[in-house]
């Protein structure tokens, strides 16, 4: 599995993007995303979710399986709740890693 | 949680999509595919505007109320009360600093600009510290400021950013976007967005100067100063004095904020960069004040506060901007009037020139009667009137001062 993750805005306005493959990943973070995309029901979710304010993180993420792809765009509040501990693992994971 | 506001485009689920993508001719799927999404985009602006408006169901209390919740590194706003208005200090840096900092910006606004609270009628003030973990951010959901602690669940060594309470300018900044949202109602998109998000920095700043009674001269314009941990090569997020200059730094890049229109940065992400070139407009009022002298917050800051509330609506550009501060100063302290002169001076600094041929002043100075007001604005009967009110209103502000 492949997870593409972009998040942009926030009150630094800094971009942050990075690609994850669960076949290079340490196996316990790879088997955790698996089952975090699951929870979320991530292939089901709409592809855009937006919140209103100001200073809020975008995210773009794109996961891709061997059988199927999807890419959602949400911001911070308007992420449904089974959708966060994901961006939560994704924003840590990215975190002071250079782009990729 | 307990609301999801789903743009409109949520509606269109993406197997729906894909079905109408896998049918019909390359041109026609090409074709049903813009107009959805370009119907799709209209609407959601617009649902996305009138969320704004419903959902706030503010909490009017009047007088100074804050609340501060805790959620413990969790997500779901806005937590547990740690402290309400009147209480003692906890000894939880985060909770103490948003609770002092929403004080000092409602005094700000309270005080110079005889505001009452967010929404001008009161509206209890709430903020939320340790949102989630790891979370190294500071925003403001449409009702209330959230506070992230920034990379405090790393070893020291490896963090790149403090708790985002520990600036009082960012307390400023989170709880302006909450006037704005109640005045302009700026569209947070290109330059609308950059402008709304100056006047978070603007004001931002000029809780933290008035705090510290500083001048303009004084203040050092930066803002998120002490966000940044030790490890990083920067002073701040943002330099209002020498925007593109707060950081520089292997992990984080370099401030990519410009300082004039000839370095306007057209970006596809930020809603367009808003949070990069509001180092236009943020260069212009540093300028303005600066030629003024004195305390930020008492003229110039007057004449933004005045604009912000009065004079820009949700689709204003940076010229209307400068526009507006300029009629507002003439408006406020005499067409012609040394300040009127700053703000011209301010956005002249930042590549953007103003109509002088309309100086909007009360009978002072050159100018003054808008009706002679020459250039691409001659103002009609309406106008004339709304620049009465406006004449009549700043005199009312100015008695009672
Ligand atoms: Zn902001």
């Amino acid at each position: 599995m492949k997870i593409s993750y972009r998040r942009t805005g926030g009150f630094a306005g800094m971009l942050i993007s990075h690609s994850f493959d669960t076949d290079t990943l340490p196996k316990t973070d790879a088997e955790e995303l698996v089952k975090l995309v699951s929870a979320a029901d991530f292939f089901a979710l709409p592809s855009k979710i937006t919140a209103t304010g100001a200073d809020q993180f975008q995210y773009t993420l794109t996961v891709e399986t061997a059988e199927q792809q999807h890419t959602l765009e949400v911001g911070e509040t308007s992420a449904p709740e089974n959708l966060r501990p994901l961006l939560e693992k994704l924003r840590l994971l990215a975190r002071g890693k250079p782009d990729l | 949680m307990s609301h999801q506001f789903y743009s409109i485009e949520c509606i269109i689920p993406p197997h729906i999509q894909n079905n109408i993508a896998e049918k019909g001719t390359p041109e026609q799927r090409k074709k049903v595919m813009g107009s959805i999404s370009q119907s799709a985009a209209i609407r959601a602006q617009r649902v996305l505007l009138t969320e704004t408006k419903a959902l706030v169901e503010p909490v009017t209390v009047g007088g100074k109320q804050r609340n501060i919740f805790n959620l413990n590194f969790g997500s779901n706003l806005p937590g547990i009360l740690a402290r309400s208005e009147g209480a003692p200090p906890t000894g939880d840096p985060a909770v103490d600093e948003a609770y002092e900092g929403a004080g000092a910006t409602y005094d700000l606004y309270q005080q110079e600009y005889q505001r009452e609270s967010i929404d001008g009628k009161g509206m209890r003030l709430d903020s939320t510290v340790h949102y989630m973990k790891g979370y190294d951010n500071a925003f403001w959901n449409g009702r209330q400021m959230v506070y992230g602690d920034g990379d405090e669940d790393l070893p020291e060594p490896q963090r790149i950013f403090n708790r985002f309470t520990i600036a009082l300018d960012i307390i400023g900044h989170e709880l302006t976007h909450g006037v704005t949202q109640f005045e302009a109602g700026l569209v947070y998109r290109d330059q609308s967005g950059a402008l709304n998000e100056s006047f978070s920095d603007v004001f931002g700043s000029l809780v933290k100067q008035r705090q510290r009674n500083q001048t303009a001269a004084e203040a050092d314009w930066i803002i998120g100063e002490g966000l940044l941990s030790p490890n990083i090569n920067g002073i701040g997020i943002r330099s209002m004095k020498a925007p593109g200059t707060a950081y520089n730094d292997p992990l984080l890049g370099k401030d990519p904020q410009p300082a004039h229109m000839s370095d306007y940065k057209t970006i596809d992400y930020d809603n367009g960069g808003v949070h990069i070139n509001s180092g236009i407009p943020n260069h212009a009022f540093y300028a303005t004040a600066m030629e003024m002298g004195g305390y930020a917050w008492q003229k110039a800051g007057q004449i933004w506060y005045v604009t912000l509330r009065d004079r820009l609506t949700s689709t204003s550009v940076f010229a209307d901007a400068a526009q507006q501060t300029y009629l507002v100063a003439g408006n406020l302290f005499g067409g012609g009037s040394l300040e009127q002169q700053a703000v011209r001076a301010g956005w002249q600094a930042v590549g953007i020139q103003i109509d002088a041929g309309d100086s909007g002043g009360n009978g002072g100075g050159t100018g003054g009667d808008t009706g002679s007001g020459g250039g691409t604005t001659s103002p009609g009967c309406s106008t004339a009137l709304v620049q009465l009110l406006d004449n009549v209103k700043a005199l009312i502000e100015n008695r009672s001062r």
